[in-house]
């Protein structure tokens, strides 16, 4: 395509950089590339709106070339976008303002797989499946289980700080890391130390965990990873109160019982969605358990946990709930099954600790069925990331019949969320859990953090001088 | 066919982005399946138009079936696509080798050579649909086949000789054509009075066994049962009906699962097993295997995107370099002869799995 005079420039100087097999201004690739997984883009496109493109998107093959790249962005002062798998929900690959979006997915080697220290370092590029694919291969895994495993690269695993469907037992992305190399906006190329657990001065590694690349970008990473499990439980239990509910899970996480799954679906969401993806018709909260590793030991862990459970009322289902739910976990995310256009929808996960979390949620429901009760919003969530001090809450809502223009759309769309979100900052709350800020929530940042804001905004300054990393997106 | 709901769901889904072989090699987000959806789906919006740019995004899919194949909700992509090549063509803006293809197709029924289909000659209980691949591509493998079937105490009746099985028309865009090729075999089968139907690859399983219904709208005779050679022999060799002399040679041997493998579930265990029956030591297992393998350029790219096609056929020689093992193995013809066309740069040999058999009965 034709491009004008200072475009065509700064776009040989990439292709330059990177060759001309990797670089495009295509009409297709623009519009490919101007959305992500997030609701508001998809509407926008649904309803026959053009969004925000990228005027570059360019595949770097390195680290020094993605350093070339940020010279010249510096230079002519153009936004960066960086791009994983597009897998984000909050908006935060958007290239609203165009620029240079540059997708990382050439950079998809592995590295190293250290079977002695139980690490593994790839290039940030590498698709989430195909590194568990490789380290499977190996007896390994790296226990990162995201719903977006398919489409994830391990820069987006990190970058986002997300958390997989096992992270009650082995953490969260974030705590698998140990090391990674990093483009800084200004165009160096650094490493963090070699092992996160130290007393060397700050924790100043982490900064690039939950940045969502307006920090700069993640071209490399060391996790920690772990041998296959020899045996995984599964069973699951009803519950007819979700408060006794919670209290079972809080209970296995205090007790140290370690499980690697509580998946625990309020009774809404298990009369809608378990119905709807495992068929089963349970009246109540339906909760999945799960113990891997050693067969005694998970055995032992299981048969306690099933205790605690009974205690507090829960009828046993046996395995078969379990299993079904652990080989279909996934199901959910698949159309038409998943929640989908034309339809109105929005996941205001979030997190606290045990002592608030059930006003918490039923703050966020009462906010959001009670605000929106002309649009017939439904309101559902389960509680799936446990830690020993508290549990994160995956809410979402979902209006059937949204206005038919995109704008009325995006209008509603954003003051179910404000109702959602100011009810979770209300009652100790965090604004998300494992999903991002990206645009969707960076205007709640200033909330969230109060006096340390400003701070926040200072850092981002003295690292991203110019501001070219992902404008628009985690409140920055 | 309304391939609607199936481009609705899928552009924006992109949970079968990591088995798709297209997307591995490019790494470009508008040539996966979620890209392929979104395209077609963009151009019924209005905010893109079939020009140039946007149909060479629409004939860069492999039509490999992975996306399907890994589709939790059994999203049919791949006929979609081809539906949507349909209208393209329809409309006469499609690449200029597609027509090219699709007239060598409706004249000569295969797009290898400028010659008509053999006639089939007999009658007989079993059928072997020859296919133009094998015929015209690799006739070895065709004469190979044809002795381990003997080895069997069969005699089949030759059907589509040189004859596409349908499925190259219907991916570039040409149904009718396809029809019209899937059809003469059909009646060829019916006149051969054949009850079993054996066939070379899972790419002709696939087109008799699924493209022929659901793309094509066609019915297959339900007296007749399909079945893939492999299969078939590995039957006999586990019954003792059919044995071979192993290799002496300890050369490292890697499979490859032929193109459309993805289609027929499996994980290809017959084409192992029956390979396993010749080798001294086991074939090495390559990286895309079983269910997310990843096909070679083989299918409708090799016309219209040769260099993407080659790039498929590069990555699976790379994985078997990687492997360590100095001769890919396959059954299907058209895999065989795009593994043959670049081999050597990769350090390797391509071996064609029914010759290599043939040679070995005992």
């Amino acid at each position: 395509m034709t491009l004008l005079f200072p475009s065509e420039m700064i776009r040989s100087e990439l292709e330059e950089i990177v060759g001309e097999h990797f670089i495009s201004v295509k009409e297709t690739d623009k519009l490919i590339y101007s959305t992500d997984w997030s609701w508001m883009p998809q509407m926008w496109l649904d309803r026959g709106e053009r969004l925000p493109a990228p005027d570059y998107i360019v595949h770097p093959g390195s680290a020094e070339e993605i350093a070339e790249i940020l010279l010249i962005a510096n230079k002519y002062h153009i936004p960066v976008v960086p791009w994983g798998g597009g897998s984000g929900t909050q908006g935060g690959a958007l290239p609203l303002f165009g620029g240079i979006l540059v997708d990382t997915k050439r950079m998809d080697k592995i590295l190293e797989i250290d079977e002695k220290s139980l690490t593994v370092t790839a290039q940030a590029g590498i698709n989430g499946q195909q590194l568990e694919w490789a380290l499977n291969e190996k007896g390994l895994t790296l226990p990162h289980y995201a719903a977006s495993s398919n489409c994830a690269t391990l820069g987006g695993y990190l970058a986002p700080r997300g958390t997989g469907t096992v992270s009650t037992k082995y953490g969260k992305a974030e705590d698998l890391f140990l090391r990674m190399q990093v483009v800084l906006p200004t165009g160096e190329i650094i490493r963090t130390a070699h092992v996160p657990k130290h007393a060397a001065g700050p924790d100043w590694a982490r900064l690039w965990l939950g940045a969502e690349g307006t920090f700069g970008i993640i071209t490399e990473a060391t996790m920690q990873v772990d041998y296959l499990p020899e045996a995984r439980l599964l069973r699951a239990v009803l519950f007819d109160n979700l408060s006794n509910a919670i209290e079972a899970g809080r209970l296995l996480m205090t007790r140290r019982l370690e499980p690697f799954v509580i998946r625990l679906y309020d009774p809404e969401s298990t009369r809608s969605q378990v119905k709807k993806v495992l068929g089963y018709e349970f009246d109540g909260a339906y909760m999945v358990i799960g113990f891997d590793g050693d067969p005694d030991i998970a055995a032992l862990q299981e048969k306690k946990a099933l205790e605690i459970c009974t205690e507090l009322g829960a009828r046993d289902l046996g395995r078969e709930p379990g299993e079904k739910w652990w080989e279909h976990r996934y199901d959910f995310y698949y159309p038409p099954k998943s929640l989908h256009l034309p339809w109105m929808y929005g996941t205001t996960e979030t997190l606290t600790t045990y002592d608030q979390i059930e006003k918490l949620y039923w703050a966020e429901k009462k906010a959001v069925e009670e605000g929106f009760a002309e649009w017939n919003v439904k309101f559902i969530g389960h509680f799936s990331h446990w830690f020993h001090w508290g549990v994160m809450v995956y809410t979402r809502f979902i209006i059937e019949e949204p206005p038919a223009d995109a704008q009325e759309a995006l209008q509603l769309h954003n003051r179910v969320w404000n109702a959602a979100m100011t009810a979770v900052l209300e009652n100790g709350g965090m604004i998300n859990e494992h999903h991002g800020v990206g645009l969707k929530l960076g205007r709640y940042m200033r909330r969230q953090y109060g006096d340390a804001w400003p701070f926040l905004l200072r850092l981002k300054k003295m690292i991203d001088p110019n501001g070219i990393m992902n404008p628009g997106k985690t409140g920055f | 066919m309304d391939t609607v709901p199936t481009t609705e769901n899928c552009r924006y889904c992109l949970m079968c982005r990591h088995v798709c072989p297209i997307g591995l090699v490019t790494h470009l987000e508008t040539l996966t399946p979620h890209g392929w959806g979104l395209t077609i789906e963009s151009v019924k919006r209005g905010l893109l138009t079939w020009n140039e740019e946007t149909v060479n995004v629409l004939y860069s899919c492999a039509d490999c079936g992975a996306c399907r194949a890994n589709c939790a909700t059994d999203q049919p992509l791949p006929d979609a696509i081809a539906s949507a090549r349909a209208e393209v063509t329809a409309q006469q803006l499609a690449p200029a080798i597609v027509y090219e293809i699709g007239e060598i197709l409706e004249q000569f029924e295969n797009p290898y050579v400028k010659q008509t289909p053999e006639k089939m000659t007999g009658t007989g209980a079993v059928a072997l649909f020859v296919g133009d691949e094998a015929h015209h591509l690799q006739p070895e493998a065709v004469q190979a086949a044809r002795t381990l079937i003997h080895a069997t105490g069969v005699t089949p009746v030759e059907i589509g000789i040189g004859r596409n099985n349908g499925y190259l028309a219907s991916s570039l865009g040409f149904p009718e054509t396809a029809r019209k090729l899937a059809q003469a075999t059909l009646d060829e089968l019916r006149a051969s009075g054949a009850r079993k139907l054996l066939v070379l690859s899972p790419g002709d399983y696939f087109a008799f066994n699924q493209h022929l219904i659901e793309r094509l709208g066609l019915a297959w005779p339900e007296e007749v049962e399909l079945i893939e050679l492999t299969s078939y022999l590995h039957d006999h060799s586990k019954a003792g009906r059919l044995t071979f002399t192993i290799l002496e040679d300890t050369t490292p041997y890697a499979y490859v699962d032929p193109a459309h493998a993805a289609r027929v579930p499996g994980g290809r265990a017959g084409a192992r097993a029956i390979l396993k029956a010749v080798l001294p030591i086991p074939a090495r297992e390559l990286f895309w295997r079983g269910e997310r393998t990843h096909s070679v350029g083989s299918t409708a790219l090799q016309f219209t995107q040769p260099h993407l096609a080659d790039q498929l056929t590069f990555a699976r020689l790379d994985d078997v370099a990687k492997s360590g093992a100095q001769v890919a193995v396959t059954e299907d013809a058209g895999t065989l002869y795009q593994l043959n066309r670049h081999a050597p740069r990769f350090g390797v040999r391509a071996q064609g799995l029914y010759e290599l058999l043939a040679k070995n009965i005992q």
